[in-house]
This record gives C-alpha cells, sequence and structure tokens, in this order.
C-alpha cells in the first residue's frame, strides 16, 4: 500500500510538471502552428533564473517562481517578436529551424554565465508530511497543488474571460477571429507569455527535488512532444491527461520495470498508442 | 457608402483584382456575380482588411480604409461574413456569436440586445446556443456566421456565398433573412454564383471576371441579358 501510494505521488509530481510544460507548448502550437523546440530551453532559463533569484539575491521561493516566470514570458514573447513573428511567411522548416537554434543559444549562454556543472536550488519546503502511515515529502505536494491549482486557473482564464476566448478562437479559426476584430499578434504575445511562464513555474516547482544543468530541458521537451502527439496537437486537455498519463507510465515503470529503462517508457508508449491510435488520444476538436 | 476606386490585389505575381471600380449606396443591396476564381472572395478580404490592396483606395463614408488593420475596419462598421462561414466550431453557439461583438467589448448592453434581436431572426439558434457550432447543420452554421457579423454592428455587410452547399429550401430562407437585414436599413454587398436567387433580392448587381467588372446593371437588364442568363443561371 504505502509503496504504491508512494509511485502514485511520484507519478502525479511527474505528471503534473510534465503537464505545466505540455501545455505551454501545445498553446503555443494551437495559434501558431509551429513546434516550439526551444520551449525546453525556456524551462531550463526558468529553473536557472529562481535559482539566481532564490541563492544570489536571496528572495523568497514563491517571489523567485514569480520572477522566474515574469523572466521566462518575457523572452517568450521576444523569441516570438524577434523570430517567429518575421518568419510567419516562411515554410515551416524555417520555424522548426529556428527554434532550435534559439534553444542552442539559449543554452550557450546560461553555460557561459553559470558554467556546465550540476546547480540545486536549495528545498524551501525540507519537512516530510505524515498522514496515518503514509508519508510524502512536502515539495512533492506543493508541486501537484501548484501544478493543478495553475491549470485551474489556466482553464477558467481561457473558458471564462474574452481575452482567453480570444486565444481559443485564434486557434479554432485564424481567419474567422481576424475577422470579428481580434488582433493576432497581440494574441500571440499573449500566448508565449503564457508559456512562457508556464514553463518557469514548471521548472522552479520541479527544481528543489532535482538538477539543473544547461541540457536538463532536453529530455523534459522531448517528454512534453511525446505528451502533445499522444494528447492531439494543440489540445488543452490532451497536454493535461497525456502529461498524467507519462507521469504514472514512469514512476510506475520505474518501480516495476526498472528505473533504467524509466526514460524509455514515454517514447515507447509513444510508438504503442501511435500505432494503435494515429490521431492521438484527443484528435484535434478536444481543445 | 462605400466605394472602391481602381483596387488592384496581387498574390505574388498573379493578379486578383485588376483595377475594380464599384459602389453601394446607403441602403442598398448590391450583387457580386462570378464564377469561382473571378475574384470575389478576394474583393471581400480586401475590403475588410485581411489582404492588403497594391493600388487603390476604398471609401467608406469619406474616410479612405484602404490599409487599416481588420479590427479597425469592424469597428468603423464594415462587417465580413466570409466564405465558408470561418466559425469557432468548439465553441458554442451563443459564444460565436458574442465574439462577433468582440470590437464592442466595452458596450454590453447594446451586444445583449443585438443578441436577443439574433436570437428572435433565427429561432433555431436560440435553442442550440448552447450546442457547439461545428455540430450544427450546414445551414444552421450559415445563419450563425450571419449572426455574428450581425453582432459587429454592420452599417456594411458583405456577405459571401451564403448560399454555397445549402439545400434549395433554406437557401431561399437565407435569402429571405438577407432581404429583411437590408430592409432595416444595413447596407449589403453579397457576392454570388447563383444569379438567379440573388437578383430575387437585389436590384443592382456587377459581374466579376478573372478580377475585372465586366458589366453593370439592374435586375430586369441582367437577367434579360444573353451572356449572363447562360453564365450565371443555365438558361
Ligand atoms: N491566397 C491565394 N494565393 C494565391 N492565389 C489566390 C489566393 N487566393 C485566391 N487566389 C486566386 O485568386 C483568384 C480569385 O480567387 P477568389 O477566391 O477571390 O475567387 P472567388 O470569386 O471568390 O471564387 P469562388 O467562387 O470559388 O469563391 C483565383 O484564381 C484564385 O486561385
Ligand atoms: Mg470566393
Amino acid at each position: 500500500m504505502n509503496i504504491f501510494f508512494q509511485q502514485l505521488l511520484n507519478g502525479l509530481t511527474l505528471g503534473s510538471v510534465y503537464a505545466l510544460v505540455a501545455l505551454g507548448l501545445t498553446l503555443v502550437y494551437g495559434i501558431l502552428h509551429i513546434p516550439n523546440f526551444a520551449h525546453g530551453a525556456l524551462y531550463m532559463v526558468g529553473a536557472y533564473a529562481a535559482f539566481y533569484f532564490v541563492g544570489t539575491l536571496g528572495a523568497n521561493y514563491w517571489v523567485a517562481m514569480i520572477g522566474a516566470a515574469a523572466v521566462v514570458a518575457l523572452l517568450a514573447v521576444l523569441s516570438d517578436r524577434l523570430i517567429f513573428h518575421r518568419l510567419k511567411d516562411a515554410p515551416p522548416l524555417h520555424d522548426m529551424i529556428a527554434a532550435i537554434g534559439l534553444l542552442l543559444f539559449l543554452e550557450a549562454c546560461i553555460q557561459a554565465t553559470w558554467g556546465a556543472e550540476f546547480h540545486r536550488l536549495a528545498p524551501p519546503y525540507p519537512q516530510i508530511v505524515r498522514v496515518f502511515d503514509l508519508v510524502a515529502p512536502a515539495q512533492r505536494l506543493i508541486i501537484i497543488a501548484a501544478a493543478f491549482g495553475l491549470m485551474l486557473v489556466l482553464h477558467l482564464f481561457l473558458t471564462r474571460t474574452l481575452v482567453g476566448s480570444t486565444i481559443i478562437a485564434m486557434a479554432q479559426n485564424r481567419e474567422g477571429a481576424s475577422l470579428v476584430g481580434i488582433d493576432a499578434t497581440k494574441v500571440s504575445i499573449l500566448t508565449f507569455a503564457i508559456s512562457g511562464a508556464l514553463a518557469a513555474v514548471a521548472a522552479t516547482l520541479f527544481s528543489p527535488i532535482n538538477l539543473i544543468y544547461p541540457s536538463m530541458g532536453h529530455l523534459v521537451i522531448m517528454k512534453a512532444f511525446v505528451i502533445i502527439i499522444l494528447g492531439g496537437m494543440g489540445s488543452i486537455p490532451g497536454a493535461i491527461v497525456g502529461g498524467l498519463v507519462i507521469g504514472f507510465a514512469e514512476s510506475f515503470g520505474a518501480f516495476y520495470v526498472s528505473t533504467n529503462y524509466k526514460d524509455i517508457i514515454a517514447f515507447a508508449l509513444l510508438v504503442l498508442i501511435l500505432s494503435l491510435r494515429p490521431q492521438g488520444l484527443f484528435p484535434s476538436g478536444a481543445r | 457608402m462605400l466605394r472602391l476606386e481602381g483596387a488592384q490585389l496581387n498574390y505574388g505575381s498573379f493578379r486578383a483584382l485588376d483595377g475594380i471600380t464599384i459602389h453601394a449606396d446607403p441602403g442598398e443591396l448590391v450583387v457580386m456575380l462570378g464564377a469561382n476564381g473571378a475574384g470575389k472572395s478576394s474583393l471581400f478580404l480586401a475590403i475588410s482588411g485581411l489582404r492588403k490592396l497594391s493600388r487603390g483606395n476604398i471609401w467608406f463614408k469619406d474616410q479612405n480604409i484602404a490599409g487599416r488593420k481588420p479590427s479597425q475596419i469592424v469597428q468603423a462598421g464594415v462587417v465580413h461574413c466570409p466564405e465558408g462561414r470561418k466559425l469557432f466550431p468548439e465553441m458554442s453557439v451563443r459564444k460565436n456569436l458574442l465574439l462577433g461583438a468582440y470590437v464592442h467589448r466595452q458596450d454590453k448592453k447594446e451586444t445583449q440586445k443585438i443578441l436577443d434581436q439574433v436570437f428572435e431572426m433565427f429561432p433555431i439558434l436560440h435553442e442550440k446556443r448552447n450546442d457547439a457550432a461545428g455540430s450544427l447543420s450546414g445551414g444552421q452554421q450559415q445563419m450563425v456566421a450571419i449572426g455574428r457579423a450581425l453582432m459587429g454592428r454592420p452599417e456594411v455587410l458583405l456577405l459571401d456565398e451564403p448560399s454555397l452547399g445549402l439545400a434549395p429550401l433554406v437557401v431561399k430562407q437565407v435569402l429571405g433573412v438577407i432581404k429583411t437585414i437590408n430592409d432595416n436599413g444595413t447596407t449589403v454587398l453579397l457576392a454570388e454564383q447563383n444569379a438567379y436567387a440573388a437578383l430575387q433580392i437585389a436590384r443592382r448587381a456587377y459581374v466579376i471576371e478573372s478580377g475585372r467588372i465586366v458589366m453593370e446593371g439592374d435586375r430586369e437588364t441582367l437577367l434579360n441579358d444573353e451572356r449572363v442568363r447562360k453564365a450565371y443561371i443555365g438558361a
């Protein structure tokens, strides 16, 4: 029971972090139809920003999270304005190459500043929570609560506010959205900002139980791609469900199969599900 | 009310509009007749600001709106109900309609009033207001598209082939609604291939071919013209 509970908790922790990263990726894909490979680098910059705010400036953990979200949101918006927006009439391949270029650029900048070694974000809540005979590290519970809280806020924003519905409208029909007077540029800026902020929050949540290093975004972004392909490109519920599926598969797989194969599981699952359901779990339509 | 002068539009090296000069007087219902690829949609896209003219002017009530952003053009009072409807398929009918009033988002009261009018005009949309727009039949989706355009408070309404793909009975119903909208004072520019149907409700029409206006006239002249009968009525 206790061991099962541990795996459940691990799966939820991983899944909620993956879901946050995948949400940002799927939002940008839904609006601009570009696979933003640089999204993993935004996640990585988010971790370093939080590390800088906490470690160097001595900021409170939550303040650092907000700071990191702001920095990465700005960076994401800049990447849209300076790179992706300028390529809007170019073939899709150019977007992808530019995204990979940006990824390498950001990694090089971080490495030049902080070096290639591992860093740690001091755990703000090192306590262990005990309920009956179940134990859980406080940080994991915080990750789960914060991630799901943020997803709920995002959901309410997208479905209940007019500004949020401009994003959904643009994703569902770009021309229709322009014809009712929705400004594509504003929607694009907003979408990139949200996507960057989500990546930074995910990184800040996950960093206290993980390591910070320049290429830390690689595996996360690959998995986020697996998630949005599984969930259906552009689908918001798909990103959340897909994130949880991968999170659980990894935690239970690591336990019942082998930790060595943990990272293969996501990709094995991708091959398996896509051969059964090539359109993904939530084919476009579930937005 | 609306006047184009020498409008020219290029897609790369292809010239889709080649010096179009047309006008619509206040309260008029004018038909743009043209076959597939004649340039009707390009013309409307240029008026609503989704495509930029390479030459020419678009006058709307003494202002030149050529080069303005789509949102500014909607705000000014020229609203485009596009070919293929371009709805938000997974949003409810009600939300589609409300987004039609996006540029008037400060004025919720008036928006609610117009929404009620749209529901009155299309009772079926009221019935299906919470259904996803994409789940409706073709005719109902066309009503959502027209309703959404009305929510933008048009003084000039551009309707691009609203009868396309609809059953004859539904076409009749849609044309009836367009007539009512026009009778209520909205200037309408209607693009159609179906001359016979369109000329039932319009007084005046232009015939567009390969991006040029090749004929202009009132209903009787056009219905009796040999070329028009051959090309657009099939008689
Ligand atoms: N985005 C585009 N790029 C290149 N050529 C285009 C584009 N859009 C339209 N065209 C061409 O411009 C010409 C006019 O097209 P347009 O869509 O305006 O015609 P239409 O009269 O609306 O036709 P239909 O009745 O089929 O809707 C056509 O030859 C078409 O192939
Ligand atoms: Mg057309």
